[in-house]
């Protein structure tokens, strides 16, 4: 088992990112319905960073303004990258569901505000709230499920 | 009601349900983590269940764990322990079990322990190891 240098500011900006996405799409969504877009536009930046960092929107702002211009002071922790691509990815996955009930109805033609927008709304904030847990309290949800299932051998946590 | 406002108390129901769960867990985890190491020591002593993947344990529970002057720490990989592991039913990382003098488990912290936790329950596991050799 082998640990690198994880930059711990990248994953905050991440977190915060995330929360403040979501946040936006979610009072926004109170007053102009497709601020709802912000929803599937991070589920993409969020997929897309874990399997391509270099694609990684807010991790991206760190390494490229953020730290160079010393608004973010670096924090490297001795760590592994792969439980942390792991809980993005699994908070894109749980994003793409919920833009699914968002958008599922409208393409159906059913414009009104029904149960499957509520569900999407819930899955969404609950992302937010994850994220807000890991980046006040260092809970990270996503990397406890990445030990479980290393720990029963359904994926290679070594 | 707003469908903001219907979400909100779904994902704020969701989310108790979950801490209260996440509570369930670890009482019912503490009661069953009753095991006994093979390898006792003169002063009571922590086993630090860690992993590779563990976060929290670099950050917090190591700088916490480095505080406590003296003590033995057994740092245990609970992937690779698995045994050992499962006999303090560890289901989350960091996990530290506060370990009397013969080898049997007094405290167990599921998650971040802070050091004056740590602290306390190493001075009641000092006490209650005085108690015994006095009564024996």
């Amino acid at each position: 088992m082998s640990t690198g240098v994880v930059d711990h500011s990248a994953l905050k900006v991440n977190q915060t990112g995330i929360v403040l996405t979501v946040l936006v799409a979610f009072v926004g969504s109170a007053f102009w319905r497709p601020a709802l877009f912000l929803v599937p536009l991070l589920a993409i930046v969020l997929l897309l960073g874990t399997f391509a960092p270099q694609l990684a929107l807010f991790k991206q702002l760190y390494f490229k303004v953020l730290k160079p211009r010393g608004i973010v002071k670096p924090q490297p922790v001795q760590d592994r990258p792969e439980p942390h691509n792991f809980a993005q990815g699994l908070g894109g996955v749980f994003l793409a569901v919920s833009a699914l009930f968002i958008y599922a109805p409208l393409l159906t033609g059913d414009f009104r505000p029904g149960p499957a927008l509520v569900i999407g709304l819930a899955l969404a904030l609950i992302v937010a709230v994850l994220a807000f847990v890991n980046l006040a309290f260092g809970y990270c949800l996503g990397c406890q499920i990445y030990f479980q299932l290393g720990k029963r051998g359904l994926i290679r946590a070594s | 009601m707003s469908p903001q406002l219907w979400a909100l108390a779904v994902a704020g129901t969701v989310v108790l349900a979950a801490a209260c769960l996440e509570m369930f867990r670890s009482w019912r985890a503490r009661r069953r983590a009753v095991g006994v190491t093979a390898s006792p020591s003169s002063q009571p002593y922590i086993l630090y269940f860690t992993g590779d993947g563990c976060t929290v344990c670099r950050t917090h529970q190591e700088p916490a764990l480095a505080r406590l002057n003296g003590v033995r720490i057994d740092k245990v990989d609970a992937i690779a322990e698995r045994t050992l592991a499962d006999r303090f039913h560890v289901y989350t990382l960091p996990t530290t079990v506060v370990m009397s003098p013969d080898g049997s488990a007094l405290h167990v912290n599921y998650g971040y322990a802070p050091a004056p936790r740590l602290e306390r329950q190493l001075a009641e596991a000092r006490g209650s190891a005085l108690r015994s050799a006095a009564t024996a």
